[in-house]
């Protein structure tokens, strides 16, 4: 008899069976750790073995930065000048001269498009690389990469500078979540996060604390190995225990630790502070991190509020990322995703701005074995729209996951029993892979 | 192929006399085996299209998927009979798929035997029974049966459970199909087979269950839209039977989960002790730690009834009542971030608070569940058909006002529900209202059958129908002359500030102080509103929905009616469509309203679900305990929708009591209450319980009565803004409330938590906080805070500074000692000398006080000496505070130790109060 494919796929089960607990792995919610035994690995071949994610809300202009478009008329043209960079052929606004230097080790997409353009729904597609839906959320590329990838044994998986946002995981569940520093590091300053930080205590009075609570915390017995929760628990405790002792987990967010070459690439301001931060910990073994840079919400003044603020930021944050992670030696091995949530409208508005405008868009990548110093895609000659094919957000989640060993469309089951690929709609790239 | 017969295992079925005929049935193979022209002649619906979904052919990785494969495409779990028969006979001219001149030269023959190139691959064997029933289906032209066949009625199955004596029996099923017609057949061959728990027993594709683990779970049927489980197990341990201990069961619940672990072979856990049962009780009931004094007046007190009147004691407080609201807005979906009533309104006019508000007030009033959802359910913003726009504006208007505002829990309606941003579309309406009023999971069966239940699209569409017409808008003209809503919005253009010729100017901005200033007064803004759209009869023409098509290809011009889910189709002569499914909803033979929310209750108490998930009520998924399930269902309903009564019922019983202390026997059973399952605190329990613990003796008071301030109440509300508002609230998994899923809330354990409760500056302010225990108690003693410490070595220090600037300035004024021979100017000087060294001694005693005060300020070496008087009673504090229980003597002994070796006895109990706040006892319920 021949046998038979049954293609259904769902298993169903009643209920976790509670059995004996061994060992869950370090930092693994328990769901996580439940699952891990039925998923698939990570590609061995990628290059990208962390993330980041610099999150530019508000909606960059495109026209004003990495597409100008010095041919269009007036009523949509902008005020800055494009300047040469480090790859023939390739101009940038004047105001990224730093990022012009460096622009062999990212590449530019050009004519990524989508429809939505409220704050809200464009920024959980572009953070989750799936169009929202209402019935579902979708989680954000950070608690996917924690839930893939093997998380470091003394500093959280997944970290957020300063936060995350609304939805950080979707449907995976709070265990996949975003340690959230909750402040951006000042220059030259050891940064105090939560939970890590001991403030006013000494190591001494970690461990005598530590000691203290396993002294009084016997209720259980030895219950406490053969019950899930409390198991769970126990080891949570031991490895905040490790974390909170941690030097390296210390060092990883400390800033003075920094050698005077890398600290030369940024400036002192919260955005290059955090681009710092990100490549510390990047080193020290976190495998997310999320960036914030915002203010690009520029319905009005838009020359003005870019030269005088956003571009200088994101020029100094930006290209001391990359050349940090270059000269620690990362940035093959770190996979960095670039992007708003919408670019803004090619024909400038009565107020001098411009407005929301999803239909053309730029998002810039690097490491992670993606190829730097090319431009993928094009916007038409006003900017208005992709000239050839549109990069849907969808095709360039894929690429990110792609570049981590991850495979996009890689089946998930919401808590409802659904499944749900990672990206469910995407392609990879394949110039960022050539 | 070789035949294959299976008997059954008598010893554990026994059968009725008719139920043995109906065994003699023929079997597939002995129907549609042998020669095809000796078969008997298959039908589309009974057995063509039950077989393509058994072989998996319509499953969603081969033609089921929504692309298809090979050009092919058939529905998703197959219950589309028009499309499939289409799909596959639809080239039917070019005799590819189905030739009906040479039936075997079909490709929907040939695939399946891989004579041609088959993805899929070999899916059954010339000849077999499988392949005849495709082949003599084409033979007899390829038709479609649906109406012949008539409405399928239900399935049975044999034996109807199956236990097991020891790992590896087996047991073949027989399934039955019966037809509406009257028909009987053996649909063994044609029925999909899955299993509920694949740890206890498996089951193949012939149907033969096997048992693999000990425990219980279900084997489930599925043949067309009948899905039948079947319950099977091993017992866990020989004590079954004769072998079984005597356990005492009173209450019918109890009665009922003795009756299910007896056959399963679970000895239940002992009743937990006093001071377990008062801590788990308090917390769950009311989200509260019990307060020291409470702890220990129930354990002094005698009276044998003390638990059941602490039950009801609990019941009636407020905290019960914000707890639950908090709990019926997670169900509900609540999402502050959702609710927007208008446009202009400011963020911070909270909707969210309305909806916990109204929530509250009837569920502290114990208003029948019934009621309560109506007021949802049915709700309109308008108080009353006749209020004019004006006058729900300004109703609106004095709810939200800065000064005395109204209780919006006065409102008759609560019509948020329908207000939620992500409710704009009939179909998310109907798969809200499912999930939060019914615990059904309907979305799947949007596109596609259920792949666990009955439900199909046209089930689906059908239901959906009833909430085409709610809208939440600004257009309800009905009531109106005019248009009230634009009116009053065009009369606030007028008061902005806006100048529409100027560019640099936003009509929303300028409107904004203008809104902000009128909702704050009081005065009525444009509000939009929850009311029945009008029935629309429009005629398209084919034209127009030619276009309307290319939109949307889902569009469709037929009116649907109206069927509630596994009832009748209703026709709708209501003005309002609701009416009629409110009247379904609360009827008693409503299979799901009352079962929901009993069952959500039990998971509360019980960490899972008479069905788990709670939310899930399926065919396929079965209570574990059917008898406590119907008993607390009909018990609902028979007493009018009283949710107390389900919450005593629950809460007075021996299986709620149980301790956590497991035995040989239950010690993996999670699923037949045999013992307390133990489970983290949910994220607005435990923030309040640290909070409790580390609170001031009026803070703890407080906590009891006044519940805005309570985070299991309206203080975790949120608002439109979002989560940032509470860090712990988040990373303990407080529910977002915006995915139709109880499973938002998680009582996960994770790192963020341990790192929180351990070192978190948050956690650490609050222990130390002015106005909290330990400041009352550093009061008491007069020891300083760290804080108060400091100011007042900076103090100290300024003071010392400006002594010896005195002392400086004082010398300076001293002359020179005269020559003796100058007896005037000595005697001058002597004087002068007197009152500068009693100066000077005063400013020397001053700044030896000062430093004095400083050094014992300072952090000293070493420890207190002797442990202070009362410093046992501060310990067992701590211990109250926190464990609710008193220490025991090893622990008072080891709080001695550490507290003698404190700087300060405050200092020494904050410690012991932060090392008991990060014992899982405190942070578990058990």
């Amino acid at each position: 008899m021949a046998t038979h494919t049954f293609c259904d796929g769902v298993q169903r089960r009643d209920f976790l069976k509670v059995g004996a607990v061994s060992g869950f792995g370090l930092g693994l919610g328990l769901p996580q750790f439940l699952a891990k035994a039925e998923e698939g690995g990570l590609n061995p071949k990628a290059k990208g073995k962390a993330a980041i994610f610099v999150r530019l809300a508000g909606g960059p202009t495109h026209m004003d930065t990495f597409d100008l478009k010095p041919d269009a008329p007036d009523t949509h043209r902008g005020e800055f000048k494009e300047i040469k960079t480090n790859v023939p052929g390739v101009r940038f606004s004047e105001h990224l001269p730093k990022l012009a230097k460096v622009a062999d080790k990212f590449a530019i997409l050009r004519g990524v498009s989508h429809t939505l353009a409220a704050h809200a729904l464009g920024t959980q597609y572009l953070m989750t690389g799936n169009r929202p839906l209402p019935s579902l959320r979708y989680p954000s590329y950070g608690a996917v990469v924690s839930k893939e990838m093997e998380n470091p044994k003394e500093l959280p998986a997944f970290v957020a500078v300063p936060s995350q946002g609304n939805y950080p995981t979707g449907y995976l569940g709070v265990e996949y979540g975003p340690f959230e520093t909750g402040a951006t590091p000042t220059a030259g300053q050891p940064m105090q996060v939560r939970g890590l930080a001991l403030r006013g205590i000494t190591l001494d009075d970690v461990d005598r604390r530590n000691n203290m609570v396993a002294k009084y915390d016997q209720a259980f017995g030895s219950f406490a190995k053969n019950d899930k929760i409390l198991a769970g628990m126990d080891e949570f405790s031991a490895k905040a225990y490790q974390m909170m002792r941690s030097t390296k987990a210390r060092e990883a967010f400390d800033l003075t630790k920094e050698s005077a070459g890398i600290t030369g690439l940024f400036d002192d301001q919260p955005f290059s502070q955090s681009c710092l931060l990100a490549t510390r910990l990047v080193e020290s073994g976190v495998k997310f991190v999320t960036l914030n840079l915002g203010g690009w919400d520029t319905h009005n003044d838009n020359w003005n509020r870019l030269k005088d603020r956003n571009l200088p930021a994101l020029d100094a944050g930006l290209s001391g990322l990359f050349s940090a992670l270059e000269e620690k030696g990362l940035l093959e091995s770190t996979s960095v995703f670039v992007t708003g949530e919408f670019g803004r409208t090619p024909k400038i508005n009565q107020r001098v701005g411009r407005d929301h405008y999803p239909r053309a868009m730029f998002c810039l990548m690097a490491g992670g074995g993606m190829q730097g110093g090319q431009v993928i895609g094009a916007s038409d000659a006003k900017g208005e729209g992709p000239k050839d094919r549109a990069i849907s957000p969808d095709d360039v989640a894929a690429s990110f996951m792609h570049s981590l060993g991850i495979d996009p469309t890689k089946e998930y089951h919401t808590p409802t029993g659904r499944p749900v690929m990672i990206v469910r709609d995407g392609t990879v790239i394949p110039e960022l892979f050539s | 192929m070789m035949r294959r017969f299976y008997f059954l295992i008598a010893a554990a079925v026994s059968l009725s006399g008719a139920a043995v005929a109906k065994e003699q049935l023929a079997t597939a193979e002995q129907r549609f085996g042998g020669a095809t022209d000796e078969a008997e002649s298959p039908s589309f619906r009974r057995h063509v299209v039950p077989l393509a979904s058994k072989l998996g052919c319509s499953g969603r990785e081969c033609h089921g998927s929504f692309q298809g494969r090979g050009d092919f495409q058939l529905s998703l779990f197959g219950y589309d009979f028009g499309k499939d028969h289409k799909a596959i006979t639809a080239d039917e001219e070019h005799r590819i798929r189905v030739n009906l001149d040479q039936p075997e030269e079909s490709l929907f023959i040939q695939k399946p035997l891989k004579q041609v190139k088959h993805k899929g691959g070999e899916i059954y064997d010339e000849g077999s029974w499988e392949h005849n029933v495709m082949l003599k289906w084409i033979q007899e032209g390829a038709k479609l049966d649906v109406e012949e066949t008539g409405a399928f009625d239900r399935l049975e199955v044999f034996p109807k459970e199956f236990v097991g004596k020891k790992l590896g029996d087996t047991m073949q099923l027989k399934v039955l199909a019966h037809w509406k017609d009257g028909t009987v057949e053996d649909v063994t061959g044609f029925t999909r087979f899955d299993t509920n728990d694949e740890s206890v027993a498996t089951v193949n594709e012939l149907g033969e269950v096997k048992i693999v683990g000990k425990g219980d779970s279900h084997i489930v049927a599925f043949y067309d839209n009948g899905v039948l489980p079947l319950p099977v197990m091993l017992p866990v341990s020989d004590q079954v039977g004769a072998k079984y201990p005597k356990v005492k069961a009173t209450t019918p619940i109890d009665k009922a989960i003795v009756t299910k672990l007896q056959k399963v072979g679970i000895v239940p856990s002992d009743v937990a002790t006093d001071q377990e049962f008062l801590r788990r009780v308090t917390l769950d009931v009311t989200g509260t730690l019990p307060t020291a004094k409470e702890v220990k007046d129930f354990l002094a007190s005698k009276d044998p009834k003390k638990r059941s009147k602490k039950i009801d004691e609990l019941l009636n407080r407020p905290a019960y009542a914000a707890w639950w609201a908090t709990k019926l807005n997670d169900f509900q979906g609540n999402s502050p971030q959702q609710i927007r009533a208008s446009q202009y309104l400011p963020r911070d006019v909270n909707l969210s608070s309305d909806w916990y508000n109204w929530v509250y007030k009837r569920v502290l009033e114990n208003q029948p569940y019934d009621k309560l959802v109506e007021g949802i359910v049915m709700a309109s913003s308008r108080s009353n058909p006749e209020q004019s726009y004006m006058d729900y504006a300004k109703e609106m208007a004095s709810y939200h006002r800065d000064k005395n505002p109204k209780d919006f829990a006065e409102h008759k309606d609560m019509p948020w529900f329908w207000a939620r941003r992500n409710l704009r579309q009939p179909e998310e309406k109907a798969m809200a209202f499912a999930y939060s009023f019914l615990g059904v999971r309907i979305q799947c069966a949007q596109c596609h059958k259920h792949p666990f239940d009955q439900w199909t699209q046209a089930d689906f569409n059908s239901f959906k129908a009833f909430f085409e017409r709610i809208t939440m808008g600004n257009q309800n003209l009905a009531q109106d002359k005019g248009n009230g809503y634009r009116d009053l919005t065009n009369k606030l253009r007028e008061m902005a500030d806006y100048d529409p010729k100027d560019p640099n100017q936003n009509l929303n901005r300028a409107l904004r102080p203008v809104v902000e200033k009128r909702v704050a007064a009081g005065e009525p803004v444009p509000w939009q509103e929850v009311y029945i759209r009008a029935e629309q009869n429009r005629r398209y023409t084919p034209e127009q929905i030619e276009r309307i098509k290319k939109r949307n290809p889902n569009f469709n011009t037929r009116v649907i009616t109206p069927k509630v889910l596994g009832g009748d189709t209703m026709d709708v002569k209501y003005p309002d469509p609701r009416t009629p499914l409110m009247a379904w909803l609360r009827a008693k033979e409503n299979p799901y309203f009352a079962r929901a929310f009993v069952n959500r209750v039990w998971a509360h108490y019980f960490n899972r679900g008479l069905v788990e998930p709670a939310d899930d009520l399926n065919l396929a998924n079965p209570p574990t305990n059917a008898g406590v399930m119907e008993h607390l269902a009909q018990g609902f309903v028979a007493s009018g929708y009283d949710m107390k009564w389900v919450h005593r019922e629950i809460l007075n019983t021996d299986a709620y009591q149980r301790s956590w202390r497991v035995n040989a026997t239950n010690e993996h059973d999670d699923k037949n209450f045999s013992r307390y399952v133990i489970r983290r605190l949910p994220a607005e329990v435990a923030a309040d319980a640290i909070r409790l613990a580390t609170g001031s003796s009026e803070r703890v008071a407080e906590f009891a009565s006044n519940m805005d301030m309570r985070m299991i109440g309206n203080s975790s509300v949120g608002n439109y803004r979002g989560r940032s508002a509470n860090y712990m609230l988040g990373i303990f998994g407080k529910p977002q409330r915006e995915n139709n899923c109880d499973c938002e809330r998680t009582v996960d354990p994770t790192l963020l938590q341990t790192l929180y409760t351990r070192n978190d500056p948050e956690m650490l302010t609050q222990l130390s906080a002015r106005g909290g225990w330990l400041d009352e108690l550093r009061r008491e003693h007069k020891i300083p805070s760290a804080a108060d410490n400091q100011r007042l070595i900076v103090r100290y220090q300024a003071n010392i500074k400006a002594a010896r600037r005195r002392l400086v300035q004082l010398q300076a004024t001293l002359p020179k000692k005269p020559a003796a021979d100058k007896p005037g100017a000595l005697k001058v000087y002597e004087a002068k000398l007197k009152t500068y060294q009693k100066q000077k001694e005063k400013i020397d005693s001053a700044l030896r006080d000062y430093t004095q005060k400083l050094t014992e300020l300072r952090p000293q070496p070493g420890a207190l000496r002797e442990l202070p008087e009362g410093a046992e009673e501060l310990i067992t504090e701590t211990f109250l505070r926190t464990l609710s229980r008193y220490p025991t003597h090893k622990e008072m002994e080891l709080g001695r130790a550490d507290l003698s070796k404190a700087k300060d006895i405050a200092e020494g109990v904050q410690e012991l109060l932060l090392a008991l706040l990060n014992t899982k006892e405190f942070m578990v319920n058990h």
